[in-house]
Parts: C-alpha cells; sequence; structure tokens
C-alpha cells in the first residue's frame, strides 16, 4: 500500500469505529497473506464509505464473508485490508405473497433458510456449510450444491444485487419481480465475479413454496458399472429428482454413520426427490427397482431423515476432518462424462499413491475430487505427485471441453498449478471489464481466472 | 453509408447476391414489430460464423455500424438500425448442429426458429422449454439477444436460464466463446450478461441450450370470469396455495373477442376474463392438481372451469392466447404494446390503474398477459395516422410504465428496451447504475458499432445531435 497504513487505520476507524477495526488479521489471512487491517462495516453506507477510503489509499482488500470460498482462487497479488460482512446480516424485506426475500450480504445462508421455513417457503441453493456460507459469497463464489440438478444456480434465483463497485459508488441491479429486461442483466456480471469488481452487499432471492413431502433413495452397488448404468436410467426415464449424487466407497464409507451402508467397497447413487406424495412414492419405487434390477441394495429415508441424510451428503464434497495438506478439485465436464471422470479421478490418484474421496453432481457435470498423500511422502514428493495428478485431470476435462478449479490446496501447492486453469478466448473482454470497473487493481487483486 | 467501396468489399466477402442495396429491398429492413422505422444502407446476407467475422472486420475497418436481424419480431425496436450502416440478415445460419441427449444440451444456430427448435427435439422426447408466444417467427438468436420469456416463464424461467453457451462476434470481428457445453466455466459470467444484451455486445453466431425430457403429462384448463378482479386474486391464490403452475396466462374481454372474431377457439364473449391454467409433469398427481386449482378459482369467483379433454382441445386454447396479439392487429390499425413487470401480489390493483390510464387518455386497452410472472401486456389501440391520438398513446404507455416502477416493478419484463423504453430508464436505474452498464458495453464493443443508439438515454441524446 502506497500511503500509510497508520493513516487508512485512523480514517476506517472515524468511518466505522474503533471497535469494528483491527490490526490483528490472522485469521483473515488469504493462502497464507496476511492483511494489515480488518474492518467490519456496519451498514451498506459504510461498505460503500471504506471502499472508497481504501481507493483512495490505494490499499488492496478482499471482501470476507463466511470465509467459506477463501481456499478458493490465485494467491491475492496484493492484500491490506480484509472487508468483513459480518455485520451485514439483516433482514431488509421479506415479501413471502410473492416469494422473494432481500437480504443484506452476510446473512448466513442457513439463517435465510430457517427464516423463510417460517413460512413454507426455501431457497433451493444447497452449497456446503450451509450455515456459515453468506448470501454475498454464495452468489460471489458461485456456491452451489446437490439441488442444482433441478433448481440451478445462483443465476436462476438472484433477482437484485446492491453493490459497492471499486471506487466506493453503489450500485443496483435487477429488482424484485420475476421477469426483468429493463437494461443488461448485470445480475450475471456480478454473480461468480469472485470479489474481483466490487463488493455485493444486499441480495434479492427469489423462493419457492416448501414440498410437502421429502424423499430420498440410496442405491448401493459393488460395481462401480452398475451404478453409472442405473444413473443413466435415471437421466433418460422421466424421474425428476432433485439432487442426483454419486460417491465412490471412500466418500460412502465417510457416510457410512448416516447412510448406514451394509459393507465397505460400495458405490452410492444417491436420489433427492420432493413434491406431491404420489409423485414422491411413485418415483421412489421406480428408482429403488431399477437399483433393484442391477444386483444394487436401495435404501430410503423419508422426511427428517431424507434432511439428515442430504446434510451429510453435501458437506461430504472436501472429504473427511480439515486437513491443510489436502487438494480438493472440482472438475466441470459435459453431464454424460461425469461417471467416467469420477471413475478417472479414482485411478489417478490411486496411481500416484494419493488417497481420494470423489463425488460428482452425477446429474450437473460435476466431479468433486479430495485428494490427500500419503504419510510416508517427503513434502515435494506429495507436491510432486498431487500436481501431476491435478494436471492430468485438468487436461482431461478440458479436452471434452470442461475445466479443473481448486477449491481448496495449500500456497504452496498454488504455486505450482494455477487455480482455475487456462483462460479462453473470451479472457481479453473479461479483462476489459475488470479495468473499467477496477482500473486502480484493488479488488481482490490476482485472485481470479489468469491472474486477474 | 455512401461508402460504395465497403459494399464492394462486402460483396467479395458473401458473394455478390448476399448483399442488398437496392432501395426497394432495403425498406423491407427498416421496420420491426415495434413503431418506428430507419433505413440500413445495407443488407447482408451471412451463412456461418466466419462470414460473420470478416465482415464485421470490413464494418470495423470503415467504422459502419450493424445490426443482426433474426425474424424482426421485436416489440421495443431493437432490430431497427438507428444509425444506419449494415443488417446482418441471419436467417440463412438456421440449422441445428448437434443434439447431447445425454448432456441436455443442443446446439443451433441463431437463425432458427424457437418453434423449429421444439419441432426438431420433439421426436427425440425432449423440449427447449422457453416459447415465446411469437416461437413460429423468432428465431433463438433473437431470443438470445432480447431474452425473451414466454408463457411457460413462471415455472421454468426465461431464455436466460436455458442458455449455457455462444459462440459470439465482437464488432471488430474477434471471434469469443462464452460458457460452453460444460457448467461453472471459470471467470465471468458473460453468457449471462450477453443475454438481453439486445445485440449492442455483438453478433452470437451459435448457441448451446439446455434441453429437457418432456413432461410425461400436462393439464390445461380455462378458468372463466365475471370480475376481472376475481381473476387476477385467484393467481395469487395459487400461488399462496404453494402450486407452482407450468402457466397461469390472463386475457380480458376486448382480447377474447378479437381472438374469437379471428381463430375462433370457442371462448365465452360474455365473460370479463379468462385464465389459462396448465400443469405440467408426472402423470401420478396431475389429477390431484387439476382438482385443486378448479376448486381454488371456483372458491376465487370463477364462473366455470373447463378442463381440456384431450390434445386438441388444448391446441386450441393455446392458438387462442399463441394468436392474441395477431387477432388484436385486426381490430385495430396499429398498437403499442407495454411490457411492464409487477410484483404478482399488485395485479389486482394494477389492472385497474390500467384502465383509468385508458379513460382518461379515451384509448381502449385490452390486455393479454403473463399473470403469474406479474408481466402485463397492456395493448393500447390507436391509429397511426393520427398524430394527436399516438402522442396520447405514447404519454399513456409511459403512465403505465410509471405505475409499474411504483408498485416494486420494472419498465420491461420480456420485449427489451430498444428504442422504445430508452426515457423509461432512469425511473428504475440511478445515474450511476447507467455508468455501471455502459462500462460493460465499453469492453464488449469499444468503438460504439454494435447496435448503436440504443438502451441508453445518453445514446439517444448522441444520435439526435448528428
Amino acid at each position: 500500500m502506497p500511503s500509510d497504513v497508520a493513516v487508512l487505520r485512523e480514517r476506517l476507524a472515524a468511518l466505522v469505529g474503533g471497535d469494528n477495526l483491527t490490526a490483528d488479521g490472522a485469521a483473515y489471512a488469504v493462502d497464507g497473506m496476511v492483511p494489515a487491517l480488518v474492518v467490519r462495516p456496519g451498514t451498506q453506507h459504510e461498505v460503500s464509505e471504506v471502499v472508497a477510503a481504501c481507493a483512495e489509499a490505494r490499499a488492496a482488500l478482499v471482501p470476507w464473508g463466511g470465509g467459506t470460498a477463501m481456499a478458493m482462487g490465485n494467491p491475492p497479488r496484493r492484500l491490506d485490508v480484509v472487508v468483513s460482512l459480518e455485520r451485514l446480516d439483516r433482514v431488509v424485506e421479506f415479501d413471502p405473497d410473492n416469494l422473494c426475500i432481500t437480504v443484506e450480504a452476510g446473512m448466513p445462508l442457513g439463517r435465510l433458510q430457517a427464516l423463510v421455513a417460517e413460512r413454507q417457503e426455501r431457497l433451493p441453493l444447497d452449497p456446503p456449510d450451509a450455515d456459515r456460507v453468506t448470501m454475498g459469497g454464495l452468489v460471489a463464489a458461485n456456491q452451489s450444491g446437490p439441488c442444482r440438478l433441478l433448481h440451478g444456480t445462483a443465476r436462476d434465483w438472484v433477482l437484485g444485487l446492491r453493490v459497492v463497485l471499486p471506487d466506493g459508488t453503489r450500485i443496483h441491479c435487477g429488482g424484485r419481480v420475476i421477469k426483468n429486461v429493463s437494461g443488461y442483466d448485470m445480475n450475471k456480471l456480478f454473480i461468480q465475479s469472485f470479489g474481483t469488481l466490487g463488493i455485493i452487499t444486499e441480495v434479492t432471492v427469489k423462493l419457492l413454496p416448501m414440498p410437502v413431502c421429502r424423499a430420498t433413495v440410496l442405491g448401493a452397488f459393488t460395481g462401480f458399472t452398475e451404478a453409472a448404468v442405473v444413473l443413466a436410467e435415471v437421466q433418460a426415464s422421466f424421474l425428476l429428482p432433485e439432487a442426483l449424487e454419486l460417491l465412490d466407497p471412500a466418500a460412502a464409507d465417510l457416510l457410512q454413520p448416516v447412510l448406514g451402508l451394509d459393507s465397505r467397497g460400495t458405490f452410492a447413487l444417491v436420489a433427492g426427490f420432493s413434491g406431491s406424495q404420489s409423485t414422491v412414492d411413485r418415483q421412489v419405487r421406480d428408482l429403488e427397482a431399477m437399483v433393484a434390477s442391477l444386483g444394487g441394495h436401495a435404501k430410503t429415508f423419508r422426511e427428517a431423515e431424507s434432511d439428515e441424510a442430504w446434510t451429510a451428503i453435501t458437506n461430504v464434497q472436501g472429504g473427511a476432518a480439515p486437513d491443510p495438506r489436502r487438494v480438493v478439485c472440482q472438475l466441470a465436464v459435459p453431464i454424460a462424462r461425469t461417471a467416467d471422470m469420477l471413475a478417472l479421478a479414482r485411478t489417478r490418484a490411486a496411481a500416484q499413491g494419493l488417497a481420494a474421496t470423489v463425488t460428482a453432481h452425477a446429474g450437473s457435470g460435476l466431479v468433486y475430487a479430495a485428494l490427500l498423500p500419503g504419510d510416508d511422502l517427503t513434502e515435494a514428493g506429495a507436491l510432486a505427485g498431487l500436481a501431476a495428478v491435478t494436471e492430468a485431470l485438468r487436461e482431461e476435462a478440458v479436452g471434452v471441453g470442461g475445466s479443473l478449479v481448486l477449491l481448496q490446496a495449500p500456497p504452496r501447492f498454488k504455486a505450482r498449478v494455477e487455480a482455475w486453469g487456462k483462460p479462453g478466448s473470451s479472457f481479453a473482454t473479461m479483462r476489459r471489464i475488470k479495468t473499467e470497473f477496477d482500473p486502480q487493481d484493488l479488488c481482490s487483486p490476482g485472485r481470479f481466472l489468469g491472474g486477474m | 453509408m455512401s461508402n460504395k467501396v465497403l459494399v464492394q468489399e462486402l460483396r467479395r466477402v458473401v458473394g455478390e447476391a448476399n448483399v442488398i442495396d437496392s432501395d426497394v429491398h432495403l425498406q423491407l429492413y427498416q421496420y420491426d414489430a415495434y413503431l418506428e422505422e430507419r433505413r440500413p444502407d445495407a443488407v447482408v446476407f451471412v451463412h456461418s460464423t466466419e462470414e460473420v467475422s470478416r465482415v464485421l472486420k470490413l464494418c470495423h475497418a470503415h467504422g459502419v455500424p450493424s445490426v443482426p436481424r433474426g425474424g424482426g419480431t421485436n416489440l421495443s425496436g431493437g432490430t431497427i438500425p438507428f444509425k444506419g450502416g449494415v443488417v446482418l440478415e441471419m436467417i440463412r445460419m438456421n440449422r441445428l448442429l448437434e443434439v447431447d441427449k445425454g448432456s441436455l444440451r443442443a446446439r443451433v444456430q441463431p437463425g432458427m426458429f424457437n418453434l423449429e427448435l421444439g419441432q426438431a427435439l420433439a421426436p427425440l422426447g425432449y423440449q427447449y422449454l422457453p416459447d415465446p408466444a411469437s416461437q413460429k417467427a423468432a428465431t433463438l438468436g433473437g431470443n438470445v439477444a432480447e431474452n425473451s420469456g414466454g408463457p411457460h416463464c413462471f415455472k421454468y424461467g426465461v431464455t436466460t436460464n436455458h442458455v449455457v453457451g455462444l459462440t459470439v462476434v465482437l464488432s471488430d470481428g474477434e471471434v469469443v466463446e462464452l460458457g460452453g457445453m460444460a457448467p461453472d466455466t471459470p471467470g465471468y459470467d458473460l453468457t449471462g450478461v450477453f443475454v438481453g444484451s439486445e445485440g449492442t455486445f455483438g453478433v452470437c453466431t451459435e448457441v448451446v441450450v439446455r434441453i429437457v425430457r418432456q413432461a410425461e403429462g400436462v393439464k390445461t384448463m380455462l378458468a372463466i370470469y365475471d370480475s376481472i378482479e376475481k381473476g387476477s386474486e385467484t393467481v395469487s391464490a395459487i400461488v399462496a396455495a404453494g402450486m407452482v403452475p407450468a402457466t397461469l396466462e390472463m386475457m380480458d374481454q376486448l382480447v377474447i373477442h378479437a381472438v374469437e372474431k379471428s381463430l375462433a377457439c370457442g371462448l365465452p364473449l360474455d365473460c370479463a376474463t379468462v385464465l389459462i391454467i396448465e400443469v405440467d409433469g408426472l402423470k401420478d398427481d396431475l389429477e390431484e392438481q387439476t382438482e385443486a386449482i378448479v376448486r381454488l378459482c371456483m372458491e376465487h369467483g370463477a364462473r366455470e372451469v373447463r378442463v381440456a379433454k384431450d390434445e386438441a382441445e388444448r391446441a386450441l386454447l393455446w392458438a387462442g392466447r399463441r394468436g392474441a396479439f395477431g387477432a388484436v392487429a385486426r381490430i385495430t390499425p396499429s398498437y403499442l404494446v407495454c411490457d411492464g413487470t409487477v410484483p404478482r401480489t399488485t395485479l389486482p390493483l394494477v389492472l385497474k390503474k390500467v384502465a383509468e390510464v385508458g379513460e382518461k387518455y379515451d384509448l381502449k386497452i385490452p390486455n393479454v398477459f403473463h399473470a403469474g410472472d406479474g408481466n402485463l401486456h397492456p395493448l393500447i389501440l390507436f391509429d397511426w395516422r393520427d398524430a394527436e391520438q399516438k402522442a396520447r398513446v405514447m404519454k399513456a404507455g409511459m403512465e403505465i410504465l410509471e405505475l409499474c416502477v411504483q408498485l416494486g416493478g420494472t419498465i420491461s419484463g420480456e420485449h427489451g428496451v430498444g428504442l422504445e423504453k430508452m426515457d423509461a430508464m432512469h425511473l428504475i436505474l440511478s445515474a450511476e447504475d447507467i455508468q455501471a452498464q455502459l462500462k460493460v458495453k465499453r469492453a464488449f464493443d469499444p468503438a460504439d458499432l454494435a447496435n448503436p443508439g440504443k438502451i441508453f438515454p445518453a445514446a439517444q441524446e448522441v444520435s439526435h445531435a448528428q
């Protein structure tokens, strides 16, 4: 930061109050880089003032919601100030009759869900760690979960945003009606913008009525092929599962306490259904029959049990207990390639002696591979093995028109393997957008695609 | 464009016969479904991404603007070459390039009609969900440019929810790929930003869309009301009961009369309004859902609810709805379609106010609209030869948009801003909001050659000064 930290600190303290500013940034390190200041504005207006002050001081900032996606992305090129949105956690307006809610960006998703559930409504977005992930973070990092199969992602549910641009200007995008083509669809620009175009301060989403009935069918198979065949059958059928997850034996083992699988070493295909009693019952019946016809073992969970199963499945994505050595990749491929990509990730990891937990949003083209080196390896050897597998998988995904993104990796690993992969033909346009919005390159500099 | 050199060069790229610059032909390209007209200097028929790129490189070198044109069904003037220049006729790029059932994607060229894609997918058991009422004549490229809606948005969303990848030629001729067959492409969601950009970011030459299995079953109902208020109250009641029908469409008496006059769909002429309600999905609970909806309609004052017995009856109801704009066009020399959107629960109020606007300006305003989405389409009838009447129509239209905004809505739900609503943008956007949108425009089209003079009020001032 060209100008003095002490000066900026005084300025920010005057804006938000001394209690909401700290120089102890250890808990807010991004890829090991510790910010000089952490500031917690209390209103959207304060966010705008804080960002303007940082811009004037040429201080590089990173917005921080629940911190759940901070392991993503490249290490920041610079980091002076972390702007925490934790105090912006209020409901601005809940309009249950129009299936719509507006909240400040720091509101955790879990809290929003509890609130709208009181009126028998829900937001069908279900990323891991719902109690920590904030609405602003969900939007900025485009977080999703198993339910995206039927319900899509943030881009399908966000109706409006308020954003503080890198110079402190406040703008709004969209509104609170479900159809809106009044000017450009600016919501889409900020969804998955990863903090590089400003700070999202308010989010309006549409909601769905709560389904009458919920059920989960678990199909356990000793062979991968059988699981993949049933997956394809479900996809070609009339069934409308809300979620369709494929779990490798390592992931299935981790879920054993919740799912109560009978034997180790099984692949699991898990489908979630919701709707009226008659449609849910019919789908459960149909899937149970498909599982049985391939020699699998089916088990069905209803209502509260079904919800518990999904919470566990959603959270297994990153593997077992936290481990700083772990590398978690998200592979995005055309839907028809999903199961094969899961199998490939297992094979490649095993060949390098890595412990892998691999799951997939099997109907959505997304595979999550959590990789850990064996304990017998040196650090250098472990890094080399992890990098080899990751690069090989990236090549496969890119080869079929997809991508590999690091969701979590130690900083040393990120120094070797690019977090997002190589940018495509539209990168020059993206760069021009970034430059238009953030000419001083102060918002999450370097964290995004191509070091943008 | 007095630039004969450019026309020569264009002919070398696409062939002699594919460039039109005679007056009589150019007249055909000076209008769309909105009320203004402006003649282009040349029309170029394009056949491939590469050709579009070469044409745009030439235009760029000569500093000449261009506008892509699909079916020309645009209702806000989006296809009118406001600053002259070249119109790119996209209609020959109309092939279905790929259907990947396993990945639930189709790759199409932009000149294909929306309905043609539906007809190509149906025998395979699949469908593309957005279905604007003009689907017979509206192209997919136009749907992308306008982020088109249609009668099934309430459950299934609009075009942007179903477009996952685009090939785009920027105004300098550069070809860029946005999104694609795989989900969550890293970087900014430029696909999402491009959809609805009304041709002002570049020309899309390929579209990757999401396709889905056709629904196992569908039930269509016609609820008949003696009061328009009761009809619109029912819409909210259905949603409040936790139901998500595929369709909640409304037509008032004036529209019903027009439809019956030209299409004879068997709609009752003595009612105030009808609702067309459709539920689809797994067949197991469709009866159940239908019964529940019929009950709700009756509880909320419906005179009668008819359930379509078979596909023929269903098709007849839809022919009436889809043909409504055309039917109204037969009873009036011209009309202005308003496209304001409001929160659903304010529908009874906004309809009353629209009627008041009609009285105030002494204009007939039939209504046919997407009630479930809160997306109004008051059609203000007039005679374009009467300048005084036209002035009243424009005032009434603006007043209706202001109403929508006051009730928490917006100025366009699915028809776009184009030339029509540039002056209404300030109703919903601050100067800062508009500046932010212009940043994106500059990033895509720094030379301002892609459909210039649209959407933003400032752009209009610039063009008037010329």
